[in-house]
């Protein structure tokens, strides 16, 4: 039988290091036993993933069957000179997109995910600006904004896909998307209605969140400053 | 025989930990038995088809209704026995194997038995795995006579296995505790999913006992007490800002003080507490606490009054109308805030197993695992058989600091630990 140096238990004849300390197990009256039985096996296993299929077949279901009664409803007995069902047709299929293909995609990658679902507010967007005679507003305001969006949830995506970031990075880049975005709003509403740029509101955002963003890039940056934040929000 | 039940409501504690159980996550915990003789899995599943059908609180499979899950008779095959695997406790998942709430495992000479926790507590499961061994044994050709420790699988269960024990004894008095103070956590860094490291310290029965009662203490105080040792020291070497109070989990078995012959879900938790901001704990101190604690806490009483705590906030008129999809954060929610934020680790211990006589040269000792917690923190559970006293951690996190402080505590004070564990062919094969 062999012991750990370190901690003193008595070790298993096929341990190759202790479990405590990992000290590797050398004993030369002993060797390692690599062909005997480990006590407990080696193969991994898993339980089988739950089928997502009845949940997605209910959901389809539930979303098509308002769409349909809204459509019947609007051909048939509310008659109105605007299609109304087609809002409500276009928010099902917009929905559907959001939560069914995850469903039932478990591998779909997330940035697939985020410009499907980007590309889904798009459409909608578009088949009320059609349903509303308003290409215009929609090609030179909501679809910018729409896209602007998704770049920005894509870009977050990829970058906390990529790295595990620190409470304090996940803050910073949270509060800079929200300003990029409020004064890419502000920038293509005054192109849109007054043909410039006049900033007004997004500055107060953008004043705002720089005052959040430079004492967390200092205490970002500062080693000193973030191991005393770790230690005083116990983080 | 009496017609079967065609569902069961889930008692206090089923019905917590059904709303815990997710993709990833679900309470779970294993109970093992080594044999002297390699296991034979064509006899073990005779055992199980045989025994399965003695225990119908066993043989159930979970349904989410409108507003609570409940239990009903699993009408599939099996539960099938099938080779171990080296990540053991994995989450039950819906439609996952035959809607089975029990698993059974063989490796070598262990048989293993899983149980997601809203079915029973150790005490019910411990009572049908001995039912199962007995079974396999004499399958195996073994002479196991009637024994009042083993009920007899031909016969029809006894009403009471069915009660809902927290039920039956909830009074009026209600125990209102105050939240509770958030515990240290000890966390480590996430192993990726699902891997479970479970290390097992095998000692004398008879060596720790001497040890306790040099101490005045039982085994369970002593334990108690050389891990929450362990804890304080394990935080204080972290230096954090604060020290946190290092408080357990510890499960008691409430048929003890309440007689009920139940196989549900039967116990309360205590919560021994020290905190490390009054100054140096010794471990006579640490023994002290723990033995004078137990004995004020374990009165019938105040367990009857926290019994009726729990089950009125189940049985309230509101929790009741909110629908099960809303009800499931809620109740998670609340069990975070109760059951997991105030406790560093769990501690079990069901004690010394009792077998009949007849089995007793067959079983070489018998282990127990909590499976995996909320967080990456490792739970304690013990259990004893013969002179085989077999103490386990098993955790998701990386760290396995803990267990080597409590079994380095133990060599220290003249105990002699056999360490055996997972982690040693997951990180070097």
């Amino acid at each position: 039988m062999s012991y750990c140096v370190n901690c003193g238990v008595e070790l298993d004849g096929t341990a190759e290091m202790c479990p405590l300390c990992r000290t590797p197990v050398y004993n030369p009256a002993r060797p390692v036993d690599r062909d005997g039985s480990t006590p407990f096996p080696t193969e991994r296993g898993e339980v089988a993933l739950d089928s997502r299929w009845e949940v997605a077949v209910l959901i389809s279901a539930m979303l098509g069957s308002a769409a349909l009664c809204c459509g019947l409803l609007n051909l048939f007995f509310l008659l109105t000179s605007q299609p109304w069902s087609l809002y409500v047709i276009g928010a099902a299929a917009m929905l559907w997109v959001f939560i069914v293909p995850p469903l039932l995609w478990r591998k779909l990658p997330l940035p697939a995910a985020t410009l499907l679902d980007g590309a889904a507010v798009g459409l909608y967007v578009l088949l009320i600006a059609w349903e509303l005679d308003g290409l215009d507003w929609y090609l030179h305001l909501a679809l910018p904004a729409t896209i602007l969006l998704a770049a920005i949830l894509l870009a977050q995506v990829l970058l906390f896909q990529k790295r595990r970031l620190s409470i304090l990075s996940t803050m910073a880049v949270v509060i800079a998307s929200v300003a990029v975005f409020v004064a890419g709003l502000e920038l293509l509403g005054d192109l849109y209605f007054h043909g410039g740029w006049e900033p007004s509101w997004s500055l107060v955002v953008l004043i705002v969140a720089g005052a959040l963003e430079i004492p967390l890039m200092v205490v970002r940056r500062v080693p000193k400053l973030r191991k005393e934040a770790r230690r005083r929000f116990h983080i | 025989m009496p017609r079967e039940q065609d569902w069961y409501r889930l008692d206090n504690a089923g019905v917590l930990y059904s709303a815990l159980k997710k993709e990833k996550y679900a309470p779970v915990y294993r109970f093992s038995a080594v044999m002297m003789e390699p296991v034979d899995p064509e006899a073990l599943q005779q055992a199980v088809d045989r025994t399965m059908p003695r225990f119908p609180s066993f043989r159930v499979r979970i349904r989410k209704g409108a507003f609570w899950c409940y239990f009903e008779p699993n009408p599939k095959p099996g539960p099938f026995v099938r080779p171990d695997i080296s990540n053991p406790c994995q989450p039950i998942r819906d439609r996952a194997d035959n809607d089975w709430l029990i698993r059974f495992y063989y490796y070598e000479s262990r048989i293993s038995f899983e149980a997601f926790h809203a079915v029973s507590d150790g005490s019910g499961a411990l009572a049908f795995f001995r039912a199962v061994l007995a079974e396999y044994l004499r399958e195996r050709g073994i002479d196991i006579p009637p024994d009042p420790l083993l009920p007899d699988v031909a016969q029809p269960p006894g009403p009471e296995e069915l009660e809902d024990a927290y039920g039956r004894y909830a009074g009026k008095r209600a125990l209102r505790k105050r939240l509770q103070k958030t515990a240290y956590a000890n966390t480590s860094a996430p192993e990726p999913f699902y891997t479970l490291n479970v290390t097992m310290g095998l000692m004398s029965v008879a060596a720790l006992k001497a040890k306790a009662k040099e101490y005045g203490a039982t085994i369970t105080e002593y334990l108690t007490a050389v891990l929450l040792l362990s804890l304080l020291e394990k935080q204080r070497a972290e230096r954090p800002f604060r020290e946190k109070p290092i408080a357990l989990a510890i499960p008691v078995n409430l048929r003890a003080w309440f007689p009920s012959g139940t196989l549900r879900n039967f116990m309360l938790t205590l919560r021994p507490c020290v905190d490390p901001t009054l100054g140096e704990y010794t471990l006579e101190d640490l023994i002290r606490y723990v033995h004078h604690f137990m004995g004020l806490s374990l009165n019938r009483a105040e367990m009857r009054a926290v019994v009726t705590g729990n089950v009125k906030f189940t049985r309230n008129k509101l929790l009741k109308i909110i629908p099960l999809f809303l009800k499931k954060p809620i109740m998670a929610f609340s069990y975070w805030l109760v059951a997991v934020r105030p406790f560093t680790a769990t501690f079990t211990n069901p004690g010394a197993v009792r077998l009949p006589d007849s089995m007793q040269p067959h079983i070489r000792r018998m282990e127990v695992i909590l499976g995996q917690a909320t967080r990456p923190s490792p739970h304690c559970a013990a259990i004893s058989c013969g002179d085989v006293m077999e103490v386990t951690f098993a955790g998701t996190g990386t760290s396995s600091e803990t267990e080597r402080r409590f079994f380095t505590h133990l060599v220290r004070e003249g105990i002699p630990v056999k360490v055996i564990s997972n982690r040693s062919q997951q990180e070097v094969r």
